[in-house]
C-alpha cells in the first residue's frame, strides 16, 4: 500500500472508533450517559474556549517547563551513568525512588516545602525524569559494539565513544523515552494543579468543575490536556520515526542490555549495595535539613522508624499499615502482569497491524492524561468498586509506557532479520514468533521495569478514588489527620514495595536467558 | 519560599540571627501596612465570601493590614502551611486540629469559629430520600476518606453499627449519586443541592450537627507563637473578617457576581451556585455574638462531640480573649 | 611514511568464563619487522582475534608484553599510527560514506580530511558515486570496502585487518587483494592479516603464520618469497598451490599433528622468535 493510502486507511479508522464513540454518548449507551457524546463535548469546548485559555497557558507553562528540566537531568544522569557505571549503582536507590514515589503521597509534602509554582514543576519534572533516564541508558548502552570497538581502536576514550556514537546511536530510544515523558509532563502538571491551591491550570478547572456532575465539562478538560500531551508526544514520536529509519543496524546485532557483574569482588557489590539503599537515605534527610520544616511535617528517616517502630505510635501504625498492605500488595501483583500483558499485547498489534494501532493510539494517549479522577465516576459505573475497576485503572496506569519501549523495540530489529524469514514466505504471525518476540526480549525487560513500579502506583489510586481500601486509602485519610509520620511511611513503604518488584526484573531475565541457553 | 526559611537557617548558623525573627514576606500588596498571610481550607468560591469583601472594600486596610490570601486544594493542609511559616492564620475543619494538638502536641490555638454549625451533611435524592442516620442503614454511602471519621461519628452518637452502612471514598462529584451508583453522599449542604437541581433531580439533605455531631468548621487557627507576636493583627484580621462577612451577608445575592472576573474567574463554577452557596451558608455562620464567636455552650459542645471519635479536646485549645478585644 | 615494527613477546591471554579461567593465548611470541606483511591463519576460536584486539589495546594481556614502533598500542594507537578494519564494516549507520571514512580523524581530534583525499579513497575501493549513500543503501560487499577505504584513510604505518574480505565474493576478493597489494607496496605499511582464506594469505603475505587451535601458539611460520608484483597468473603457479597445500594439511586437525613435526623438521624457516632470518625474507 501507498503511504498515502496509509494515512487514509487510519483516518478512516479514526473516524469509525470516533463515529462510536458519538452513537454511544448520543443513545447514552455506556454507564447511562456518563460517556458524553464527542460532539456535546466538542461544543461545550468551544464555547467556553475563553474560560479555557488561561488554564491552558498555565499547564502549558508548567508542563513544559517540568519536561525541560526533567528531561535535562535525565539526560545528564543517563550520560554520567554512562560513563560512570558505579555512579548507576550507587544511585540505583535514588532512581528507583524518584519513579517509585507516589505523586500522591509528595504532592502535600511538596506543597508545603516549596513554593506554590516551584512545587508543580517539580512534580512534573519528578514525573518526566525517569522515563527519560531509563530510556536514554538503554539507548546509551545499545550502541553496536564493533563500532565502539572501532572508536576505541584509533584511541578513542568514552568521552569520544560517548559524542560520536552512543549519543546519536541512543537517539531513538531518547525520543521514545520523550513519548512516554510528555505525557506525564502533563499528568504531573495536572495532577499538582489539582491539589496546590493554584489559581490557574486545568487542574484547577477540573477541581472546580467537578462538584457540577457535568460529564461534558470533565471531558472537556481532560482531552484539553490530552491535546497538549498529544503534541509533545507526536512531535517526539515524528522525530523517533525519522531516527529509527537511520539507525537500525545492518547487520544481525549482538548487544547485551546491561554490563555484566557477575566477576565482582563480593565486598564491593556489598558496598555498592549498601551505598544504594544509603543514597536516597543521605538525600532525604539533608533536603528535610535545608527545607528547615517543623518536625511535625517533615519526619526524618529516624522520625519514621521512630513513628512505625519504636515510638508510641508503632502499635497502632502497624496494625493499619499491615492491614492496608494486605488489601494492596495481592492486587498490585495481579494489576503488574495483567498491565504488562496489555502492553505486550498492544506493541503485537502495532506490529502486526500497524494501520489500527496507529488508529488507536490517540485513544490509548487519553488513558495517560485525562486525569483518573475525572473518569472515576465513569469507571465506577462500568466497573464498579470491586477488585474490577482496581485492575482496570491499574492496566491503565501501567501499559502506556511499557507499550511505547516494547513497540520501540519490535520497530529497532534489523531488517536483515525479516528479510530472512520473508525469503521463505513466513506469515506475520511466524515472523512474530521467530524473530520478533525473541528479538525484543531485552526491550521487555525494560518495559517491566517501567511497568512494575507503576502497578502499585495505580492500586493504590484505585483505592484512593473508588474502593476505599488498602494503602490508597490509608495515604489519604493520612492527609486529612496531618499524619505526617503515616504519610511518609506509606511513601516509603511504596517505594520499598516497588524496589521489591523492580529487583524481581532482573530475576526474570536471569530465568529468559537461561531459558535460552538451554535449547 | 524554601529560599526564605533556608536563609534563616544560615544565617542563625553564622551567627548573625538578626533574620531570625523575621517572617518571610511575601509579595507586599503597598503602603505602610502590616502583611498578614491567611491559607484557605479549600479552592475560591462562596465559602470565602466574606474575607473577599473584606479585601475588595478596604476593611483590611483600614485596620492597618495588608492581607494575602492563599488558596486551598485537597493537597493543602492548612494547618501544614501555619507551621511551615507560610500563612500566620489558617481556615481548618476543628477535628483535625484539636487531633494534631493531642496527637503531636502542635503548637495550635483556635480564635474564632466561622461556621457555628458545621455545614457537612447526608445529600441525596428526592426521590430515594435519606432524611436521617436510621436511615442510612443499608445504603452505600461516599464520604470523602478525610471525613470518614465523622461520620463514623453520627452513626455512633446514633447508636447504628458501623458496618450497616456501605462507606466507599467521595471524589467530589456528585455524578454517581445522581446515576444512582450511590445512594448518598457526604459533602456541603451549602454547595451540592445545587448541583443537583440543575441536573433535573431534587435534592434533600440533613446536618450531621443536627443528629448530634455538633463541631464548628473553619475555625481560624494560628500557631502560639504568631499568637504571641502578632496578636494586635489577629485581633484586627478578626475584626475586618467580621466586617467582610457582615456586609456580604446584607445581601447574600450581592458579592458573588463582584466577584465573577476576580476571585471566582477561572474556578470553574457558576456564579448561581455561589449565590446559592452564600445564601445557604448565612444561617450557619450567624451567631448574636457576631461572626466567629465562640460561646461556653458552643465550645463544650464541641469538646463532648470530639470526645465521641476519642479525640480530646480541653477548653484551653479554644482562645476567646482576640473576639473580647473586638467587641471592647 | 615507514612502517613499524609490531613484536609480541611471551604474550598470554585468558578470559574468565563463570569464574573459570579459559587460556586464549599462551605465551605467543611473534615479531612483523617495520614494512612485512603477515598473514594468521588459524582454525575458528583461536585467538586469532583477541591477538589483534591486543594490538589495538582494546584487551590488556595477562603476561608478557606488545610493542609498535617500540611503543606501547594504547599510545600507538592514539597517535593514529594504526589504522583498522573488522571482520564486520561497522559502519555508523547514520553517516554517508564520507562521513564514516572520515570517523578516524574525528575520533583522534585531526583537523578535517582534504576531500579530494576521501574521494580518492572512495574511488580506491571502487565506490565513485556513492559517497552521498548511507550504509544501509549498500550491500555487504560494498559496506565492506568503506570499511577498508576507512582503514587506510589515515595513512596508517600499521595495518591491522580482521577478516576484511571474508563477506566478498570470489572476485570481488580477488580485485580486493589486487588493490591491497597496490597500496601495501606504495606505502609499506606493518601489516597483520586474519584471513581465513589460505590462497588469500599466500597471495597476500610475506610470510603466513599458521596458529594451533585454542590456546593460540605458533604452529608454524611459513615465509613465501614470490617476487612483487604479484599478478593474478600467480595463482595459477603450481609454486603457489604447493605452498596453499602444505598450509593446509597444517590447518587439517587429522593431519596437523603429524606435519607440524614433519615442518619443524624440515622447513628452512627460521624460529618464530628470530626476527633477523625472518626479515630477510622480506
Amino acid at each position: 500500500m501507498t503511504r498515502f493510502g496509509d494515512h487514509l486507511a487510519t483516518g478512516v479508522l479514526i473516524l469509525l472508533l470516533l463515529a462510536a464513540w458519538e452513537v454511544a454518548g448520543q443513545l447514552k449507551l455506556v454507564a447511562d450517559g456518563t460517556l458524553p457524546p464527542l460532539s456535546a463535548i466538542l461544543l461545550r469546548l468551544a464555547a467556553e474556549w475563553r474560560e479555557y485559555w488561561p488554564h491552558v497557558a498555565a499547564t502549558l507553562y508548567t508542563a513544559s517547563l517540568g519536561f525541560l528540566i526533567g528531561n535535562a537531568v535525565a539526560l545528564a544522569a543517563a550520560v554520567s551513568f554512562c560513563l560512570w557505571p558505579v555512579a548507576e549503582r550507587i544511585f540505583r536507590g535514588v532512581n528507583i525512588a524518584a519513579f517509585t514515589v507516589p505523586p500522591i503521597a509528595i504532592a502535600p509534602v511538596l506543597v508545603i516545602a516549596l513554593d506554590g509554582e516551584t512545587a508543580r514543576i517539580t512534580l512534573a519534572a519528578l514525573l518526566v525524569y525517569f522515563p527519560t533516564m531509563t530510556a536514554a541508558m538503554a539507548g546509551l548502552r545499545s550502541a553496536d559494539p564493533r563500532a565502539v570497538d572501532l572508536i576505541r581502536a584509533y584511541g578513542g576514550g568514552p568521552l569520544r565513544t560517548l559524542w560520536l556514537l552512543r549519543l546519536r546511536a541512543a537517539l531513538p530510544a531518547i525520543l521514545s523515552g520523550f513519548q512516554v515523558a510528555a505525557p506525564a509532563a502533563v499528568l504531573g502538571a495536572v495532577l499538582a494543579e489539582f491539589g496546590s491551591g493554584a489559581r490557574w491550570g486545568l487542574g484547577t478547572f477540573l477541581l472546580g468543575s467537578l462538584g457540577r456532575a457535568e460529564p461534558d465539562r470533565l471531558w472537556g478538560i481532560g482531552l484539553t490536556a490530552t491535546a497538549i500531551a498529544g503534541l509533545g508526544y507526536a512531535l517526539s514520536a515524528t522525530l523517533a520515526a525519522r531516527t529509527t529509519s537511520l539507525n537500525r543496524a545492518v547487520n544481525i546485532g549482538v548487544t547485551g542490555p546491561e554490563p555484566e557483574t557477575a566477576n565482582e569482588a563480593p565486598l564491593r557489590r556489598a558496598l555498592l549495595l549498601a551505598a544504594a539503599i544509603l543514597m536516597p537515605l543521605l538525600i532525604w534527610q539533608g533536603m528535610l535539613f535545608w527545607a528547615d520544616l517543623s518536625p511535625i511535617i517533615a519526619k526524618t528517616p529516624m522520625g519514621v522508624i521512630d513513628y512505625l517502630i519504636t515510638g508510641k505510635t508503632a502499635a497502632s501504625a502497624q496494625t493499619r499499615l499491615l492491614a492496608a498492605l494486605a488489601e494492596t500488595v495481592p492486587i498490585t501483583i495481579a494489576g503488574m502482569l495483567l498491565g504488562l500483558g496489555f502492553a505486550f499485547a498492544l506493541a503485537l498489534l502495532s506490529f502486526a497491524a500497524p494501520l489500527l494501532m496507529r488508529a488507536l493510539l490517540p485513544f490509548a494517549l487519553v488513558t495517560q492524561t485525562m486525569p483518573l479522577v475525572a473518569l472515576t465516576p465513569l469507571a465506577v459505573l462500568i466497573f464498579g468498586r470491586g477488585i474490577t475497576v482496581t485492575l482496570v485503572i491499574t492496566i491503565s496506569v501501567t501499559f502506556f509506557a511499557a507499550f511505547v519501549v516494547l513497540a520501540q523495540g519490535f520497530a529497532m530489529i534489523p531488517k536483515a532479520a525479516f528479510d530472512l524469514v520473508d525469503a521463505y514466505g513466513a506469515s506475520t504471525l511466524r515472523k512474530l514468533r521467530l524473530i520478533a518476540i525473541p528479538a525484543s526480549r531485552q526491550w521487555l525487560f525494560v518495559a517491566a521495569r517501567l511497568a512494575l513500579p507503576k502497578a502499585l502506583l495505580g492500586v493504590m489510586i484505585a483505592e484512593w478514588l473508588a474502593t476505599g481500601k488498602g494503602l490508597g486509602n490509608l495515604l489519604n485519610q493520612s492527609r486529612g489527620y496531618l499524619d505526617y509520620g503515616m504519610i511518609w511511611t506509606v511513601a516509603v513503604v511504596s517505594i520499598l514495595l516497588s524496589v521489591l518488584l523492580y529487583q524481581l526484573t532482573p530475576v526474570l531475565e536471569w530465568v529468559g536467558r537461561s531459558d535460552r541457553r538451554d535449547k | 519560599m524554601p529560599l526564605m526559611t533556608n536563609r534563616r537557617r544560615f544565617l542563625q548558623l553564622m551567627g548573625t540571627g538578626a533574620a531570625a525573627g523575621a517572617m518571610p514576606g511575601f509579595v507586599s500588596r503597598a503602603h505602610a501596612a502590616t502583611p498578614l498571610t491567611m491559607q484557605a481550607a479549600w479552592i475560591n468560591d462562596a465559602e470565602f465570601a466574606g474575607y473577599f469583601a473584606a479585601i475588595d472594600d478596604g476593611f483590611y486596610k483600614n485596620e492597618g493590614l495588608d492581607v494575602t490570601y492563599l488558596s486551598g486544594g485537597p493537597d493543602v493542609i492548612p494547618e501544614s502551611s501555619i507551621i511551615a511559616g507560610k500563612a500566620d492564620l489558617a481556615l481548618t475543619t476543628p477535628d483535625t486540629t484539636i487531633k494534631t494538638i493531642v496527637d503531636q502536641g502542635a503548637p495550635f490555638k483556635i480564635i474564632g469559629a466561622q461556621y457555628q454549625k458545621n455545614p457537612i451533611g447526608i445529600v441525596s435524592l428526592a426521590k430515594t430520600p435519606i432524611n436521617s442516620p436510621e436511615e442510612l442503614k443499608g445504603k452505600t454511602l461516599a464520604v470523602p476518606p478525610v471525613n470518614v471519621i465523622s461520620v463514623e461519628a453520627l452513626l455512633a452518637i446514633n447508636g447504628i453499627d458501623r458496618s450497616e452502612v456501605n462507606i466507599v471514598p467521595y471524589a467530589y462529584d456528585p455524578t454517581p449519586l445522581l446515576k444512582g451508583e450511590i445512594d448518598a453522599s457526604l459533602d456541603f449542604t451549602t454547595n451540592v443541592p445545587f448541583t443537583i437541581e440543575q441536573s433535573g433531580e431534587k435534592a434533600v439533605s440533613f446536618l450531621l450537627y443536627d443528629f448530634g455531631y455538633k463541631t464548628y468548621n473553619d475555625t481560624v487557627v494560628v500557631t502560639e507563637e504568631v499568637l504571641k507576636t502578632k496578636r494586635a493583627e489577629l485581633v484586627a484580621w478578626l475584626k475586618a473578617s467580621r466586617a467582610g462577612w457582615d456586609a456580604n451577608f446584607a445581601d447574600t445575592t450581592a458579592y458573588p457576581p463582584k466577584f465573577a472576573s476576580t476571585w471566582f474567574a477561572g474556578t470553574g463554577r457558576t456564579i448561581e451556585n455561589e449565590v446559592f452557596f452564600n445564601g445557604a451558608q448565612k444561617p450557619l455562620m450567624e451567631h448574636a455574638g457576631g461572626i466567629f464567636t465562640m460561646d461556653a455552650e458552643g465550645i463544650d459542645a464541641n469538646i463532648e462531640t470530639l470526645g465521641r471519635i476519642g479525640i480530646k479536646a480541653t477548653p484551653d485549645m479554644f482562645d476567646t480573649s482576640l473576639l473580647e478585644e473586638i467587641k471592647g | 611514511m615507514q612502517g613499524l615494527p609490531l613484536q609480541f613477546t611471551n604474550v598470554s591471554k585468558a578470559f574468565s568464563i563463570k569464574g573459570k579461567a579459559l587460556p586464549v593465548i599462551d605465551n605467543l611470541s611473534l615479531d612483523c619487522p617495520a614494512g612485512s606483511f603477515t598473514a594468521l591463519l588459524g582454525p575458528s576460536g583461536c585467538g586469532k582475534s583477541t591477538l589483534l584486539r591486543l594490538a589495538l589495546a582494546l584487551e590488556n594481556e595477562d603476561s608478557g608484553s606488545l610493542r609498535i614502533g617500540g611503543d606501547s598500542p594504547r599510545s600507538i594507537c592514539r597517535s593514529g599510527a594504526v589504522g583498522v578494519a573488522f571482520q564486520d564494516a561497522a559502519l555508523l549507520p547514520w553517516r554517508s560514506v564520507e562521513d564514516n571514512i572520515r570517523l578516524p580523524f574525528e575520533v583522534l581530534g585531526r583537523k578535517r580530511p582534504d576531500p579530494e583525499k576521501i574521494n580518492g579513497l572512495i574511488e580506491l575501493v571502487g565506490l565513485k558515486g556513492f559517497e552521498k549513500a548511507r550504509p544501509g543503501e549498500l550491500s555487504g560487499g560494498m559496506r565492506q570496502r568503506v570499511a577498508i577505504a576507512r582503514a587506510l584513510a589515515t595513512e596508517p604505518r600499521v595495518l591491522l585487518m580482521d577478516e576484511p574480505f571474508g563477506a566478498l565474493d570470489l572476485i570481488l576478493r580477488r580485485q580486493m587483494n589486487l588493490e591491497l597489494q597496490r597500496i601495501w607496496s606504495a606505502k609499506r605499511p606493518t601489516t597483520l592479516l586474519i584471513t581465513h582464506g589460505i590462497d588469500e594469505a599466500v597471495y597476500l603475505a610475506d610470510r603466513v603464520i599458521v596458529l594451533s587451535p585454542r590456546p593460540a601458539r605458533v604452529l608454524a611460520d611459513i615465509p613465501v618469497s614470490f617476487s612483487r608484483p604479484r599478478g593474478a597468473e600467480l595463482l595459477r603457479d603450481p609454486a603457489f598451490h604447493h605452498v596453499c597445500d602444505r598450509i593446509a594439511a597444517l590447518l587439517d586437525p587429522e593431519t596437523s599433528a603429524a606435519s607440524a613435526a614433519a615442518e619443524a623438521a624440515t622447513l628452512d624457516a627460521a624460529p618464530v622468535d628470530a626476527p633477523a632470518k625472518a626479515g630477510t625474507i622480506a
